[in-house]
Parts: structure tokens; C-alpha cells; sequence
């Protein structure tokens, strides 16, 4: 090592407080952090505090004089890393500042636009949301189920369908949208669920309401008929004397309620005639002397 | 490799009045966890900036300060840089 009095540029006469002086304006200039660019100014620092280390303690100062030590004695143990080693390197550290450039990114230049990624991918921040569709049918949206959606990453993500949801109806995944950076945590997914129209059902709140042709002889003599319910079909009985427009209600077979339950479905019946005109309904008709005197369209 | 606050204490050498006061200057940005706070090397390496900052260099509170929150915005526009380069295209070296 050099001589500490010429590493500090100061004359072996030099006061306590001008050695000081000469160090802490040398420092300034060459410590490695204030110089996160320069390579060389670590080995330059190095000798300039080590010289300080000797020289800015008294006694090692004396001892150094006289000759008791000599100028390796004072060489300080290779320091491991700078602050400069790890605010530099590391890109999601809670010192990150990007306040020094914030305005270059404010433009829609490429080079506002690389900014800002690179300033994205810097800060600690939650991860965006990610926004999905999924269209489901409608027998899945009273009955639940679980949908493997592929994300565009080629990732799936299995969605939980909760039974009862109705079509716009959002389900929120936690943690499951984007990454997030640093301390951030991810975001969340975000999946709007479109309920596929089914001609044969259509919901009011809880109720679903279905039109279920009958036939003739289904509606005046009654009979057990098969019904489609969201959950499958099931057997209903017709009473007698049903007509076009009697409501059935079969129980607990709408969809879920939030608070437990379920709503009811009722059934719409719808008297349909044979499609082809049928003789012996005829030759029945014309005989059946009340119903020519039954005008619905007259009241009572 | 996080440490805990002890663990902090014993690496980087400070006193625990010191530590407090730095964390609630701002100078010190560990993270806080449910089970207290957590440092990294990089908490290490910052307070013993500080201390030479303090000690050696002699600048005062203020001084601390700004040159903390300019050495950030520097390192902000370094790394800034950096990814510019590599946007850009540039081998690494």
C-alpha cells in the first residue's frame, strides 16, 4: 500500500481535522456509492479509507509515525458488496424510485413506451386482474359445475361455477390473474359468465317457468306427464281438466336461492291438437253437442 | 433470504434505538409481516451506507436524506437504462 499521508494528499504536518477534510472530500468523489457507475472507484475507495482508517485515528496516527506499523496493518478486510451491488441489480427492492425519470414516460414515443415497461416490472405492484368469458348452459348454471377455462398462456384454470348464478354474473378467483411484482401478489381473475339461452326455460328470480304441451286427452282426462326440469326431467301429474295456460308448480325445482332452498318451476301447459286433422276427432267433435255452445271468446 | 429483526441487529451492527429511528425516518423500508419486520441484504448494505454516510462523510439528517432519495432515483434510472439496453437489443456484457 501506498503511503497514507500521499493517498490522502495531505503533508505528514496535517491536523487532525484537515486529514479528515482531505478524506471525506476524496470520499465523496470515489465511494463506490456514490459512483454506481464508475467499476474503479471501489479500488480507489478502498486505499483512500484505509489510509483514513490509519490516519484518522490518533493513536494508529502516532504509531504509524513512529514506524510501530506500517501502512498494510491498517488494510481493512476486502468489503463484501455496496449498497450500489444490490439497488442496482435487483429490480424489486422497496427503495425502487422511478421519480427521476416519471416524466420521460408521460409520451407515446417508443421510448416512453420502453419506460414504462421496464418501470412495470420494477415497482412493487399487485398484479392486474385478468378479465375471462365463459359461456355456460343453462342446465350448469342451476345446477353448478366446474369449467376448465384455457388461458393465453396455455395455463387452464378450473372456475367453480356456484348453482343458481344467472347470466353477467362475475366470479372473482383469487390470486389467479397476473403475477404481481415484488411484494405485490398476484391479482385476481375475473370471469364473466354468460348463460346460454335454453328455449325451453326461461328464469324470473328463482322461478323457472317452462310451456309444456299437453295433449287433448292429457288435459281433459289428466295423466302423468314427463317434464324437463334444469336438473333433468321428472314425472308430473296433469289433473283433469287442465287447460292451455293452467300453471303447475313443481317445488324446489327452480334454481337455488342464496339463503338455502330453491325456487319452484312451474309449468305452463299448452293443449296441442294432433297436426294432422284426425277423422275420428272430428266425427267425435261434431257430435259433442256442448262444445258447439261454448264460446271462449264471450266472458263467463 | 429474509432476517428477522434481531438477525438484522447482529449483521448490520446497529444499535436498536438507531434502527428504529432510521425505520422511522424512512432511510430503512423493511417489510412488514404479520410475525414483524423483515430485512434483506439490501437493508444491510443501505444502513451501512448510512453509517458511513453519517460517520465518515459527516452529512447531517437532511443531507442523509437527500442523498438516500437521489441515490434511489439514480439507481431507478440506471436500472431504467439497463432495460432500455436490453429492449433495445444490445448483447449484455
Amino acid at each position: 500500500m501506498q503511503n497514507p499521508y500521499e493517498v490522502l494528499g495531505v503533508p505528514s504536518s496535517a491536523t487532525a481535522a484537515e486529514i479528515q477534510s482531505a478524506y471525506r472530500k476524496l470520499a465523496k468523489k470515489l465511494h463506490p456509492d456514490l459512483n454506481p457507475g464508475d467499476k474503479a472507484a471501489e479500488e480507489k475507495f478502498k486505499e483512500v479509507a484505509a489510509a483514513y482508517d490509519l490516519l484518522g485515528d490518533a493513536d494508529k496516527r502516532k504509531r504509524f509515525d513512529a514506524g510501530e506499523i506500517d501502512a498494510s496493518g491498517a488494510e481493512r478486510p476486502p468489503r463484501q458488496s455496496y449498497y450500489r451491488d444490490y439497488a442496482g441489480a435487483q429490480a424489486d427492492h422497496s427503495y425502487a424510485d422511478a421519480s427521476g425519470y416519471a416524466d420521460f414516460m408521460d409520451g407515446d414515443d417508443i421510448f416512453a413506451d420502453l419506460l414504462r415497461r421496464s418501470q412495470k416490472a420494477r415497482t412493487n405492484r399487485r398484479g392486474e386482474d385478468m378479465h375471462y368469458r365463459l359461456e355456460i348452459s343453462f342446465a350448469d348454471s342451476i345446477a353448478g359445475a366446474t369449467r376448465r377455462i384455457t388461458l393465453p398462456d396455455g395455463g387452464t384454470l378450473d372456475v367453480k361455477i356456484p348453482p343458481g348464478l344467472v347470466s353477467g354474473q362475475t366470479i372473482r378467483l383469487k390470486g389467479k390473474g397476473a403475477p404481481g411484482f415484488g411484494t405485490g401478489g398476484p391479482g385476481d381473475a375475473l370471469i364473466e359468465v354468460d348463460v346460454l339461452h335454453d328455449p325451453r326455460f326461461t328464469r324470473e328470480g328463482d322461478d323457472i317457468t317452462i310451456e309444456l304441451p299437453v295433449s287433448l286427452s292429457e288435459a281433459v282426462l289428466g295423466g302423468r306427464v314427463r317434464v324437463p326440469t334444469a336438473t333433468g326431467a321428472v314425472t308430473m301429474a296433469v289433473p283433469k281438466g287442465s287447460n292451455t295456460g293452467t300453471t303447475l308448480r313443481l317445488k324446489g325445482k327452480g334454481a337455488p336461492k342464496r339463503g338455502g332452498g330453491s325456487g319452484d318451476q312451474l309449468v305452463k301447459l299448452k293443449v296441442v291438437l294432433p297436426g294432422k286433422p284426425d277423422p275420428d276427432l272430428e266425427a267425435f267433435v261434431s257430435g259433442w253437442e256442448k262444445g258447439k255452445s261454448f264460446n271462449p271468446r264471450e266472458e263467463g | 433470504m429474509a432476517m428477522t429483526r434481531e438477525e438484522f441487529l447482529k449483521s448490520s451492527g446497529l444499535k436498536v434505538k438507531v434502527l428504529d429511528v432510521w425505520i422511522e425516518q424512512e432511510w430503512l423500508l423493511p417489510e412488514r409481516t404479520p410475525s414483524g419486520l423483515r430485512f434483506r441484504e439490501i437493508d444491510v448494505a443501505r444502513a451501512r451506507l448510512i453509517g458511513e454516510l453519517q460517520s465518515r462523510i459527516g452529512a447531517n439528517e437532511a443531507g442523509i436524506d437527500v442523498i438516500l432519495h437521489l441515490m434511489d432515483q439514480l439507481h431507478g434510472m440506471r436500472r431504467a437504462l439497463a432495460e432500455l439496453r436490453r429492449e433495445m437489443g444490445e448483447p449484455k456484457r
